[in-house]
């Protein structure tokens, strides 16, 4: 039961400490770990999204924003389908190193990444980036702007169901449909079994 | 049931049926006879699922699957796929045991199985595997991870071009850095460095799959691995017993270095960039060079497990990262130096060619720049020497005969001229060079002298040797005592004593090609060193140390003929005692108390009773009424203390030697004769302050040739006006020369090196031949014209001054090709 259509890899990047872990963690599993821990390396997770009927599956790839595993974490933009890049909006710091990150991204991702901007931490009282500046950057650099609440589940939904669509969309486009089903491909042998198997749920 | 199953056996009918249960739309119609009704692969397959999960997989039903699949290969591939969505709906369902039954299953098939059909079911056990690695349960993931490392074992026939590993590899390395608490943590990253084991071997004998060197996947499997090794406290181990531990209770740092250790020594040479550059970067982010056991210990295992031929590439790397790194601070730079130190041995035993030269050229570049930036601080001082530890260490491991190419190419690294308007960061330079110099000189064994100094080699280190500043001609004497000494004299002689006797010195007869070395090269040894002993800024040491050189030279080439040229530069230096004007009154005694030493030790070794009696005699006297003219070195003599001209029976004296040496049969009329060193012109002060490779030259030695090339190859040249004002080597010429703007002088050699080349570009050749014909003769009246000057103008002149006056016709050695007539 190979029960998607599309597969996309997402990579989430940013400052650490801006939620990005708990981001992935409330998508994925639909809680918000109040004592995380920072990220070492990567993490890695999984989620099927249906969009028009169809299933996509998300390969959430959750970096950490520490420097030091600066170098493993960039390994992975490359094979990246979409970068989200993360920042606190009650924190004037990891705004500002937006740049920074961009120019880590032009450096190591493809070219024709999907790349949204995403501030967090709608729910904090304490915001010191007004919403137009994050959108501004974002229009400024040609990528989409949200702005979540991990903690509220605010918007994150939103975020990767759009960024599904936008790389669905993108993908019918390219005719570039099932690209890198990683390892497999489903042969048309196997797929008179799948149409078999209406009854073998019950066993 | 039974019935059923023996009337539809035939896969044709139950195909029927097939189609049958595929219209029916229903799915709870036919709930009661499906299991009769599917084909015979599903049977076989649900059949090995026990009721309940912890029963484990019901054997004998495995074992039919077996045989089934074995006899069927053409279903192993439906097996699979069957048994993947099985697994893959039990995995929704959370229901783990059923899944781990399913992959169990699947390891056995797949070792069961033959190689040539087992390549659609790979797809479907890859599937399978990717799925359990899905998944948030780190049990799976484990489980995952035997299975992946089971089928990288085994060899498959067929390959499979489309088969991709990146997730594999992005996946286990994301396991590397596993973030679960608890236990959980540990086992998932050793899951994890074993799947990136797996994937190594898996692809990396393989052309055909994917290429595991690309820097996509070793930025995310080199990282993870020294991840994992940095973390504990065991690289600080000294021991490398690696193949100890059983595999099961392998711990994951010492399993990610056998990792880390297979994959370099996999590497080949167009890949092993791939895998240092992301460990230098790890250094970096990580800040894993200082301090540096680390890095040392990753190094080191790189070093030991990469093919042999390659492990320049290493250091090179090194270098090259060093260079990067010009701008971080001197501790990274020192840490990352001496690493460099550390492992450059390793190399250095496989490197041959101009990658050695390539090494050395970069390691003293490094000290240049280090040099050129930062003269004072300490940081840089201890990165200085990190650098010429490694280099050290480097000339160590090499043959014999590089190390003597590595000497005389640091040789000829070192800036010249050697004046003393230099800038500090030149003067630094020149010593650390020295310094390196004698690094690589102390790693050296020298067999015969004239291999270990080739003139090329010897001249510019005795030019050295009369450098203006103290600390270097220490530093050169120091060169020197390790290069003569091969008998490990050098800890007994290295102060004077007039206790030769004593002293247990290891002697040889020196060997043919010794002798003819220090006939040939003898005069211009003993000349710089007696020369250098005029200097007024020597210090106690810098005496001692060219006591040292001289009593080596005497113990490792005892033979007639040296001892009488010995005992003439000791006569000579004595004179010079007795008369020199400007040594102050402390540097005599010292240079006496040399002499007095030198004496007993030449007649001791050179086993001459009557010398030895004669010198024991005066050494007696010398004690009960002079000791200052004996050793120790003193800086400060008690005020009471006499010169020695008062006391002219303390004094060797050169009549009575040469009676000794007669009496023993030895020749002594050479001794008789006018010394070089102005022994038999008692008296004579212009025999002080000789210009040491003139004289030299007069007396046939091979450096004749450089001699004149200096100081006559602008007079030679023809067609010039013959010679600037500079040129005339009076004592006020000199101090012009030493008052003038350094401008001028340079704009009017610039303007003569112009007309040079113009007429030598424009002229033809019988002209040219015409124009320095006659020169010949006019070259010998010049030699002796310039000689004249000299024993007239020198008298005034300080050391400091003669080498100033070797500085001024550098520049002339443009055009050696002047030299060929």
């Amino acid at each position: 039961m190979e029960d998607f259509k599309f597969l996309f890899k997402v990579v989430l990047v940013g400052n650490a400490g801006v939620g990005k872990t708990c981001l992935v963690r409330r998508f994925t599993q639909g809680l918000f770990p109040p004592g995380q821990g920072a990220t070492i390396g990567v993490d890695f997770m999984i989620k099927t999204v249906e969009v028009d009927n169809e299933k996509v599956k998300l390969q959430i790839w959750d970096t950490a924003g520490q420097e030091r595993f600066r170098s493993i974490t960039q390994s992975y933009y490359r094979s990246a389908h979409a970068l989200i890049l993360v920042y606190d909006i009650s924190c004037q710091p990891t705004f500002d190193c937006l740049p920074d990150w961009l120019r880590e991204i032009e450096e190591y991702a493809s070219s024709k990444v999907l790349r949204i901007l995403v501030g967090n931490k709608i729910d904090r009282e304490d915001r010191e980036i007004p919403t137009f500046v994050g959108e501004d950057f974002a229009a400024r650099h040609n990528m989409y702007f949200l702005e979540t609440s991990a903690k509220e589940a605010e918007n994150v939904e939103k975020l990767f169901m759009k960024i599904a669509e936008d790389l669905m969309q993108q993908a019918r486009n390219k005719d570039l449909s099932r690209y890198e089903c990683s390892t497999t491909n489903i042969t048309a042998r196997t797929s008179s079994v799948n149409d078999s198997s209406c009854c073998s749920k019950l066993t | 049931m039974s019935l059923m199953k023996c009337c539809f056996d035939t896969p044709e009918v139950s195909d029927i049926f097939e189609s049958m249960v595929q219209k029916c739309t229903d799915p709870g119609c036919c709930c009661g006879c499906c299991s009769a009704l599917r084909p015979r692969y599903k049977r076989f397959v649900d059949n090995i699922f026990p009721i309940n999960p912890q029963d484990g997989l019901v054997k004998l039903n495995m074992e039919k699957l077996t045989f089934y699949s074995l006899s069927s290969p053409e279903k192993l591939d439906r097996i699979g796929e069957y048994l993947f969505q099985k697994a893959a709906r039990d995995i929704y369902r959370r229901r783990y045991g059923f899944v781990i039954i399913a992959m169990e299953a699947m390891d056995q098939l797949l070792v069961a199985c033959h190689a040539q059909t087992l390549n659609l079911f790979v797809e479907s056990f890859l599937k399978m595997v990717q799925k359990l690695l899905e998944s948030t349960e780190p049990q799976l993931q484990i489980l995952a991870t035997q299975s992946f490392v089971r089928f990288a074992n085994i060899e498959e026939d067929t390959p499979s071009y489309h088969r991709r590993y990146d997730f594999f590899v992005s996946k286990f390395s994301a396991m590397c850095h596993s973030n679960e608490y608890g236990e959980a943590r540990d086992k998932i990253r050793l899951a994890g460095i074993r799947g990136l084991q797996a994937v190594v071997r898996k692809t990396v004998s393989d052309d055909l799959v994917e290429n595991i060197w690309e820097p996509v996947h070793m930025d995310k499997i080199v990282p993870s691995l020294l991840y994992n090794m940095q973390d504990s406290a065991f690289y600080l181990k000294e021991s490398y017993n690696t193949d100890i531990a059983p595999e099961d209770q392998i711990d994951s740092p010492l399993l990610a270095e056998t990792c880390m250790r297979e994959l370099v020594g996999r590497a080949s040479f167009g890949h092993i960039r791939a895998v240092l550059k992301p460990v230098l970067r790890h250094f970096d982010l990580h800040k894993l060079w200082v301090p540096n056991q680390f890095a040392i210990h990753i190094f080191r295992v790189i070093m030991l497990s990469i093919q042999a031929q390659y492990s320049y590439t290493v250091v090179e790397t090194l270098m090259a990262h060093l260079d990067e790194n010009s701008k971080s601070s001197p501790t990274i730079r020192t840490s990352i130096a001496d690493v460099l130190s550390k492992i450059i041995a390793i190399a250095a035993g496989e490197s041959v060619g101009p990658s050695v030269l390539e090494i050395i050229n970069s390691l003293l570049s490094h000290l240049r720049d280090s040099v050129r930036h930062g003269i004072n601080q300490k940081d840089e001082k201890q990165y200085q020497e990190a650098l010429i530890n490694a280099l050290g260490e480097f000339a160590n491991h090499l043959p014999d005969y590089q190390k003597i190419e590595i000497m005389m190419f640091i040789m000829s690294k070192i800036p010249f001229p050697l004046v003393d308007n230099n800038t500090p960061a030149d003067n630094l330079l020149q010593s650390i060079l020295l310094k390196s110099l004698l690094k690589v000189g102390t790693k050296y064994q020298t067999i015969h002298l004239n291999s270990t100094f080739p003139v090329s080699f010897l001249e510019p280190l005795l030019r050295m040797s009369l450098a203006p500043d103290p600390d270097m001609r220490l530093l050169v004497q120091k060169i020197l005592h390790t290069l003569i000494d091969r008998h490990s004299n050098l800890e007994q002689l290295i102060k004077p004593t007039v206790n030769s006797a004593a002293l247990a010195l290891t002697l040889e007869t020196s060997s043919r090609p010794d002798l003819i070395f220090i006939n040939k090269h003898g005069a211009m040894i003993y000349d710089a060193l007696y020369t250098s002993l005029q200097m007024n800024t020597n210090t106690i040491e810098n005496i001692e140390a060219i006591y040292t050189t001289l009593a080596l030279l005497c113990v490792e080439l005892a033979s007639a003929e040296t001892i009488i040229d010995l005992l003439q530069l000791v006569l000579g230096i004595q004179n010079l005692a007795l008369t020199s004007a400007d040594l102050p009154t402390p540097q005599k005694f010292n240079l006496h108390a040399i002499v007095a030493s030198l004496f007993v030790l030449i007649s001791t070794i050179a086993n001459i009773t009557p010398l030895s009696e004669y010198a024991s005699k005066i050494v007696k006297a010398r004690k009960k009424e002079a000791p200052h003219l004996l050793p120790d070195l003193l800086s400060i003599y008690p005020p009471k203390a006499e010169l020695a001209n008062k006391l002219p029976h303390l004094v060797i004296d050169q009549m009575a030697v040469c009676e000794y040496l007669k009496s023993s049969g030895f020749d002594s009329t050479r001794l008789m004769q006018t010394s070089p060193y102005g022994a038999g012109r008692l008296g004579v002060t212009s025999g002080t302050h000789r210009h040491s490779w003139v004289e030299t030259g007069a007396r046939g030695s091979i450096i004749e040739i450089p001699a004149t090339q200096e100081v006559d190859s602008a007079s030679s040249s023809p067609g010039v006006q013959k010679k600037l004002p500079e040129e005339e080597l009076t004592f006020e010429s000199m101090k012009r020369v030493l008052t003038e703007p350094p401008e001028i002088r340079k704009e009017a050699e610039a303007e003569k090196r112009e007309q040079l080349s113009h007429i030598f570009h424009t002229a033809t050749f019988e002209e040219l031949k015409c124009r320095t014909q006659p020169k010949h003769d006019l070259l010998q009246n010049k030699l002796n014209e310039i000689f004249k000057s000299l024993s007239t103008s020198e008298v005034h002149q300080s050391p400091l001054q003669l080498d100033k006056k070797h500085s001024v016709p550098v520049y002339e050695q443009n055009f050696p090709e002047l030299f060929l007539y």
